[in-house]
């Protein structure tokens, strides 16, 4: 099986669902991206900046005490050593490079959390593009010390007011950009979200997680893991991790959604939404019964949004990977759950990949699992010290 | 007694006369339901041919801040596609001119294609301008529409190759809506050299009226650009006059005479 097809399906799921001003931009992108991306010269190019550059291959660590503590053989896919702190850089070395190799000047970008804007921003110093990163007020306000990133590396960030000024929000504004400056503009699009190509290139770029974790850990264990898990908004890093082990079915995949405050202020579009189109995607969205996108919540700007990529909504029609909830509470206790007992702070998206081993190792004593650890957590030192202060004032 | 006439008749009565059309955008819902009623009527009195309504979307990517702001407004009123069903229902015998809505995919895939071009049928609404449905995406709208008679109105870019441009031609009816420019919508300059050298092309793939949107918002374009196609149509300008003025006292005068002056062919 081919996937996505030559329309840009995963099953039902994804398409081309784009305003017409951005036509022959896609398919620019696409027959470019189809000539490019065996090519030998390419391919050397691109791994050469992820190890000299980005710090590759990450380790697999095996996370001792929380395995112990837990009794499960738990394996972290340590993402957040790379330059920058997260597996956003995989994808916008792959990106900028073609942007490069097309001649693009200029290059755009949305960001949640701030780690893809400031992955984009680095890759904008190396190829030399002028960078700007749309990124929702909210976000800004969250997030600070991305924002300080950012510009020191150069790029403008501009603030997004409307709706609830979060990523979604972001990704508004970079399409209107895009189809505004689209003759002269590269959108580096930061997960495997909106029209065909981007949620396969997205996905291609990023897959070199699950290749290197699969070859880690045969070396390591001899043999697959029971369970993959990973935290999922847009999806790139499950995405990443998940796809080279496709085809190994006694792997387990597990992604794991914002679950939020609760049922319905969240960020968990395949265990809450219903198929839709947003972001040029046909795919699981959180809307009323009008069509109209819900607001959502997490704790986790990066998770903040309420669609999915197209090849996780196909995952999960398929049964190939299972989809569940851990709240801002739980993911929370899994950020300090890591700090504790490895010495690891993670990001508080892959916090919410932590949070549910705990829930996992009830059901699941002594299996062998891989997480994407996708991010560092030291953009989220501020955030969870204020929800920690509030559980402290709240119970005195 | 006569109801709403169809695209295909109304382009043929201004061919007849010598007539440019002149098309007109509002959100549905702006600023409230009971509004957009009145405005509806309004402009046509005051001589519009068409009138685009759009449906208020959450993430309305191609639209400009006027058109955003408006929509977003329109949708924290509770406008919906169920009500926006039952309001033309209820103007079916005061409205004369062709309705053609102007929507994102989400609200009527999610309303169920099928059902929503039923309904448009029932509701007396004759074509549909989906922002983010490329031709690619559109077989099943397609057949839908052609069930119940809805036109399906494409669009075409300065950045639209030939190729291209014929296979949405033979997507399309009702008439084509030529993007004046790339970008949002609102309001700006345009150029109307590369645009009429653009239109020659497209005027010979097909019989269909093409019609200039984006962008024009002063009577002077409006002039221009009936020079160069079959009709112009204004959205962003209309939207903000309404956002500016109804709160006055005779709003809807007001309105009248701006339109009437927007078309005017007279003074410059």
């Amino acid at each position: 099986m081919l996937i996505p097809d030559k329309k840009g399906y995963f099953g039902d799921f994804g398409g081309k669902f784009m305003p017409e001003t951005l036509f022959s931009c896609l398919d620019e992108l696409g027959h470019f991206y189809a000539k490019i991306k065996n090519n030998k010269k390419f391919k050397e190019e691109f791994t050469f900046y992820l190890k000299e550059y980005a710090g590759r291959p990450t380790l697999l660590y095996f996370a001792k005490n929380l395995s112990k503590n837990l009794r499960m053989k738990i394996y972290l896919k340590r993402e957040d050593l790379l330059h920058t702190g997260a597996h956003k850089i995989n994808n916008s070395l792959g990106q900028a490079l073609l942007a490069h190799h097309m001649g693009k000047k200029r290059i755009i970008a949305e960001t949640g959390a701030g780690q893809h804007g400031v992955s984009a921003a680095t890759v904008a110093r190396l190829f030399n593009f002028q960078c700007d990163v749309y990124m929702g007020e909210e976000d800004i306000r969250r997030q600070r010390m991305n924002v300080f990133r950012m510009k020191t590396l150069g790029a403008r960030v501009i603030p997004v007011k409307s709706g609830s000024k979060t990523l979604k929000d972001a990704c508004n504004e970079a399409m209107r950009d895009w189809v505004t400056n689209v003759r002269n503009t590269y959108y580096l699009i930061g997960s495997t979200f909106g029209s065909h190509p981007y949620p396969m290139i997205v996905r291609d770029f990023q897959s070199v997680i699950g290749k290197e974790a699969k070859r880690q850990i045969l070396n390591k264990e001899k043999r697959l893991p029971d369970y993959l898990i990973a935290c999922v908004g847009g999806g790139s890093n499950a995405m990443g991790l998940f796809y080279p082990f496709y085809k190994d079915k006694r792997t387990k995949m597990i992604g794991v959604e914002a679950g939020g405050i609760n049922r319905n202020l969240n960020s968990a579009s395949l265990n809450f939404g219903k198929p839709g189109v947003l972001h040029g995607a046909k795919t699981y969205i959180l809307q009323d019964k009008f069509g109209q996108v819900k607001a959502t919540h997490s704790v986790a700007a990066g998770l903040d949004y309420p669609g999915v990529g197209p090849e996780h909504s196909f995952y999960k029609e398929s049964g190939r990977a299972k989809y569940v909830t851990i709240n801002d509470k739980e993911a929370v206790e899994g950020f300090k759950m890591l700090s504790e007992l490895e010495g690891i702070i993670p990001a508080l998206e892959s916090a919410h990949a932590i949070a549910y081993l705990k829930k996992l190792a009830k059901k699941a004593k002594g299996s062998l699992t891989v997480v994407c650890l996708s991010g560092r957590g030291d953009k989220d030192l501020e955030i969870v010290q204020e929800c920690i202060d509030k559980t402290l004032n709240s119970k005195s | 007694m006569k109801n709403m006439i169809t695209l295909k008749e109304k382009f043929s009565q201004l061919k007849k006369q010598n007539k440019k059309a002149f098309i007109a955008y509002i959100p549905f819902g702006f600023p409230t339901i009971k509004f957009t009623k009145g405005i509806i009527l309004t402009l046509q009195k005051a001589g519009v041919d068409i009138i685009e309504l759009g449906i208020p979307f959450s993430d309305p990517i191609a639209d400009g801040p006027i058109i955003q702001e408006a929509t977003s407004i329109a949708l924290s009123r509770g406008a919906n596609t169920t009500k926006l069903f039952a309001l033309l229902r209820s103007l079916k015998k005061d409205i004369k001119i062709p309705i053609v809505f102007m929507t994102y995919y989400n609200p009527v895939f999610k309303f169920g294609v099928d059902k929503f071009f039923n309904n448009m049928n029932k509701a007396g609404a004759s074509g549909i301008l989906t922002v983010d449905l490329p031709i690619d995406e559109s077989k099943e709208y397609l057949k839908s529409a052609r069930k119940s008679n809805i036109k399906t109105i494409f669009f075409v870019t300065p950045v639209t190759p030939k190729l291209r441009a014929k296979a949405i031609t033979k997507a399309s009816g009702g008439f084509i809506y030529y993007i004046s420019v790339t970008g949002t919508t609102g309001m700006r300059n345009i150029s109307y050299a590369s645009i009429a050298k653009h239109l020659k092309e497209i005027k010979k793939m097909s019989k269909l009226p093409v019609c200039i949107g984006f962008g024009i918002h002063s009577r002077k374009q409006v002039k221009e650009v009936s020079r160069i196609s079959d009709g112009a149509i204004i959205g962003s300008a209309i939207v903000k006059f309404i956002k500016e003025n109804h709160a006055k006292r005779n709003f809807l005068n007001k309105l009248e005479k701006y339109v009437k002056a927007l078309k005017s062919k007279d003074r410059n």
